[in-house]
């Protein structure tokens, strides 16, 4: 054995590591026995904080960069109703101008999830926010961060396009974070948001940062993608001034008929969409909602109005192609109005002996209540569904409504199949009855016949699929082509047409055909046309309740077009 | 190392695997051809660690990397030490000389100071303590190891004039005793005079998380969110787990991660939450009894060389075990000492391995005999 004579190194080391042992020992049994229960609970204290930073959302500007909608910095106070301290409510409901109780109420609401903070306050600026931040110390759980809020430049002029934003409150959403409510801000939301930043900390049970989380603990937010629209800032705000000045309620639609941008696409009236970015009042929001005319619909795409006379267009394209009629084919005369059984269908004057030409110029009924019978509804609704009517011209547009026309299902569905006969295919013809369309859809009719079937889809997006025409194309003939343009110009030029007055003084070249729905109360008052040079535009324009279209509507459109072109420098 | 938590299980076994194969290496071989060979295995580790200092980038980094692996020659340094200093105080025995004990000293320091360049304080000290263990178990008394460590003493005293006052009495009481010549008595007391006045200058070239360890170490609370929350948060997992814990793969702090360093420093912490007290007092049980047989083995062993390095061996554990665990219970220092066969590591598994299978293979010996 070694070191036989001497034992003690083996005891001192035997006895060094027995004391080692028992000192792990004793303390063991002081964490774990003694003060277990202590310990059990501070874990059960610990626990990760997610802190959502907001990514910021993608700007949209129109055609020509001028920016519409972005985001700048504002302030959001926010509570972990865990970590909030209720002592502090007054002193908080005080800061930050809440009335009493309002925290309270607003912590009770969030107590299923205590770990997550929620909003007290967003949208906040500097000198707001400067005296919680001062008084931060005193009042745990309650922090404040910077988040973007959506900022709109030109606010009444696209409400109805971009829309607005709100704050998100589902459940998988954060802090602070905004989401498109409604128009292009909801439809795009997916491109427009980005992705949120996140960042894990690790809060002791006094709500403390202790430490960031170990692992993936951060991720950078990702900006929200920018779009662009191919609507032209000035002539929005061009045509939202004109329509404001008629003072009733209307849209207007502007179409490249070239390529399909939509240029313009107006409605009024109009309401600003900073109010909801920034937190609307309950006021402001009532004011909303007792204005009759109802400033949150659109009207140019949402809206659908009965086509009136401009869907002679179609009827007299639809005549022409099919061959029932010639050029120079005259029925019978127009003696003020038609009688049917014991129906009398009127016409608004009594025009004569007319060719189609003519009955376009002046707008008579009679003509297509005679020549329509030549066919049958079936054949007609089929006919215009070519236009794109009845169905949704775009996948962006909120709300955008498909507009209806009547056939023989329809009507039996609607009537039964005894309650209904010619007379809906009289009515249909001059473009009324059951037949719907939205200003948008009319304005596109008109761009296939400026464009002779080669207008494509109408796009809003800049960035976009230019899809195959509206028009197949051998639905409208060139002979048809020829003979409804150049009725349409006729409108404009001669003295008789429904839009001389309002384009006697005008430098334009201008095609167009009128309609004035009738409805209860005072009719809604249309134009639709195109203008070739100088550049390729199409256009509606609708008048709720305006009168007659080539007398109210007329000027609208004579107006945008000059004021949009001068501005151009291009008349 | 970034490795996902499969992926590390996974590395372990091999470890494992690997680290039997070296287990039976040193049950299996010759202690005669070992102590031949300690000179030449001990320059080795040093060498290692010399090629860490010039390999290795930025501070704390205490790996050699080399494709896939990943070798800390300062886990290897530890058994070459052992067998360095038990192969030269063995063969004092049988050739004692002048300033022997001294030459051992001098042998060793290179492998001391290396770790302490990389930097690695924990590990360092540590090493000087498996050697003081060794002298000990070499007959070398108290006082004499006193003396020898007094430059070191003299340092820690420095910080307060009652300890150094305490420590130069001490020093005196053991001069005397001696009966050692006045020349010593200047060499003791003086350079110990010289070492603490220096330490309070050595203290600012320490590296910065090396003194906020040592002062955290005062007093966790002082710095509750920076390195004394390791030790807070170990407690608390420690002290949540109970008599009997919150159940195997069940604890909440190691699950939500307030655990640094759970799979390798702080493992004893996720074991002492997930087992509870229970499960705490056997690992350290079984531990103690290893410890126990070893330092069984060392006592009955054949001949110097074998009973130091077997000795050696048992210092290793016993203060790889404390240092540890005592960490995680908040007694220790945070030093990154791993617990022995439980930590994660490769060069730890294998060196723990081979050097039990080495204390098997001495305990053999005697039994052969």
């Amino acid at each position: 054995m070694y070191g036989n004579s001497k034992n003690w190194p083996f005891f001192f080391s035997l006895s060094v590591v027995s004391i080692l042992f028992i000192l792990l020992g004793v303390k063991l049994i002081y964490l774990q026995v003694i003060k277990g229960e202590y310990y059990r609970g501070l874990s059960s204290q610990n626990h990760i904080r997610v802190i959502v930073t907001p990514a910021p959302r993608g700007v949209i500007s129109d055609r020509n960069g001028i920016i519409l909608a972005d985001s700048k910095s504002a302030f959001i106070v926010s509570a972990v109703p865990s970590e909030f301290n209720r002592t502090n409510t007054a002193l908080v409901e005080q800061q930050l101008g809440m009335t009493e109780g309002e925290l309270n109420e607003i912590l009770d609401e969030a107590s299923a999830v205590p770990h997550r903070p929620v909003v007290l306050r967003e949208g906040l600026s500097v000198e707001k926010v400067s005296s919680i931040a001062e008084n931060l110390y005193r009042i745990p759980g309650v922090m404040i961060d910077v988040a973007p809020l959506r900022r709109y430049h030109r606010p009444e002029d696209f409400c109805h396009i971009l829309g607005y934003v709100g704050l998100a409150d589902t459940q998988d959403s954060f802090r602070g974070e905004i989401t498109g409510r409604t128009g292009l801000e909801l439809r795009l939301n997916e491109t427009l948001r980005g992705i949120p930043g996140l960042q894990r900390e690790v809060v002791d049970a006094l709500g403390r940062i202790v430490e960031e989380f170990r692992g993936t603990s951060s991720e950078d937010p990702v900006p929200g993608g920018n779009v662009s629209l191919t609507v032209d800032a000035e002539l929005q705000s061009i045509a939202i001034t004109e329509l404001e000045q008629t003072g009733m309620p209307g849209a207007a639609v502007i179409i490249d008929y070239e390529n399909g941008d939509i240029l313009c696409v107006a409605s009024v009236p109009t309401f600003d969409p900073n109010m909801f970015a920034q937190g609307i009042t309950q006021d402001e929001w009532n004011a909303i909602l007792d204005n009759k005319d109802n400033p949150l619909f659109e009207r140019a795409w949402a809206a659908t109005y009965p086509p009136a006379s401009t869907f002679k267009v179609i009827t007299a394209c639809w005549l022409l192609s099919e061959g029932l009629i010639s050029r120079d084919y005259m029925p019978n005369p127009c003696y003020g109005s038609l009688t049917l059984g014991d129906t009398e269908f009127g016409c608004w004057t009594s025009h004569g002996r007319l060719n189609v030409v003519q009955a376009l110029e002046r707008s008579c009924d009679v003509f297509f209540y005679r020549t329509v019978q030549l066919g049958s509804i079936d054949e007609i609704a089929e006919y215009s569904a070519c236009f794109g009517m009845g169905s949704r011209l775009t996948n962006v547009l909120t709300g955008e409504k498909t507009g209806l026309i009547p056939d023989s299902d329809y009507l039996n569905r609607a009537y039964g199949s005894d309650g209904w006969g010619l007379g809906n295919l009289l009515n249909i013809s001059i473009g009324q009855g059951e037949l719907l369309t939205t200003p948008l859809q009319l304005a596109v009719i008109a761009g296939i016949i400026a464009s002779r079937g080669e207008m494509p889809p109408p796009g809003i997006l800049l960035q976009r699929e230019i899809l195959n025409p509206v028009l197949s194309s051998d639905v409208v003939t060139d002979s048809a082509f020829d003979i409804v343009t150049e009725a349409m110009l006729r409108v404009v030029t001669s003295r008789r047409g429904t839009l001389y007055n309002a384009f006697s003084d005008s430098s334009l070249d201008f095609w167009g055909k009128t309609g004035t729905a009738e409805c209860p109360g005072e009719d809604h008052a249309l134009v639709i046309g195109f203008i070739r040079d100088p550049m390729p535009l199409a256009i509606c324009v609708v008048i709720e309740h305006g009168g007659h279209g080539g007398s109210v509507a007329g000027p609208v459109v004579e107006n945008i077009l000059s004021s949009y072109l001068a501005e151009r420098g291009e008349i | 190392m970034v490795v996902s938590e499969s992926g590390l299980f996974s590395r372990q076994v091999l470890w494992v695997v690997i680290g039997i194969v070296f287990f039976l290496v040193g049950t299996w071989i010759s202690f005669r051809r070992l102590e031949e060979i300690s000179p030449v295995i001990y320059l080795l580790t040093c060498l290692l660690l010399m090629a860490t200092i010039f390999l290795g980038g930025g501070p704390a980094d205490r790996w050699i990397i080399i494709g896939p692996l990943h070798i800390q020659p300062s886990e290897i340094a530890k058994a070459g030490l052992i067998l360095m200093s038990s192969w030269w105080l063995s063969s004092l025995r049988v050739r004692p000389r002048k300033f022997g004990e001294l030459l051992v000293f001098l042998t060793i320091l290179p492998a001391i100071i290396l770790t302490l360049l990389q930097p690695d304080l924990g590990t360092s000290i540590a090493m000087i303590m498996i050697v003081l263990a060794i002298f000990i178990w070499a007959g070398y008394g108290p006082g004499w190891i006193y003396l020898i460590i007094s430059p070191f003493l003299a340092a820690v005293s420095s910080i307060h004039i009652i300890f150094w006052i305490l420590f130069i009495c001490i020093l005196g009481l053991i001069l005397y005793r001696r009966r050692y010549p006045f020349s010593s008595w200047l060499i003791f007391i003086g350079g110990n005079s010289i070492v603490a006045a220096l330490t309070p200058m050595a203290w600012n070239l320490l590296e910065t998380y090396q003194r906020s360890r040592l002062i955290t170490f005062l007093d966790p609370s002082s710095d509750p969110h920076g390195a004394g929350w390791n030790i807070i948060q170990s407690e608390v997992a420690v002290g949540s787990g109970g008599l009997f814990g919150q159940g195997f793969l069940q604890g909440a702090q190691k699950e939500l991660a307030y655990l640094p360093a759970r799979h390798t420093d702080f493992v004893f912490s996720v074991w002492a939450e997930e087992t509870g007290f229970l499960g705490g007092i056997i690992l350290l049980a079984t531990f103690f009894v290893l410890i126990w047989r070893i330092t069984l083995a060392a006592r009955k062993s054949v001949n110097a060389f074998n009973s130091l390095v077997t000795a050696g061996i048992a210092a290793y554990c016993t203060i790889h075990v404390f240092v540890n665990v005592g960490m995680t219970l908040g007694i220790m220092p945070v030093t990154g000492l791993p617990l022995p066969l439980i930590s994660y590591g490769g060069s730890q598994m294998i060196v723990v391995l081979f050097l039990l299978g080495l204390a098997v293979n001495a305990g053999m010996y005697w039994r052969e005999v």
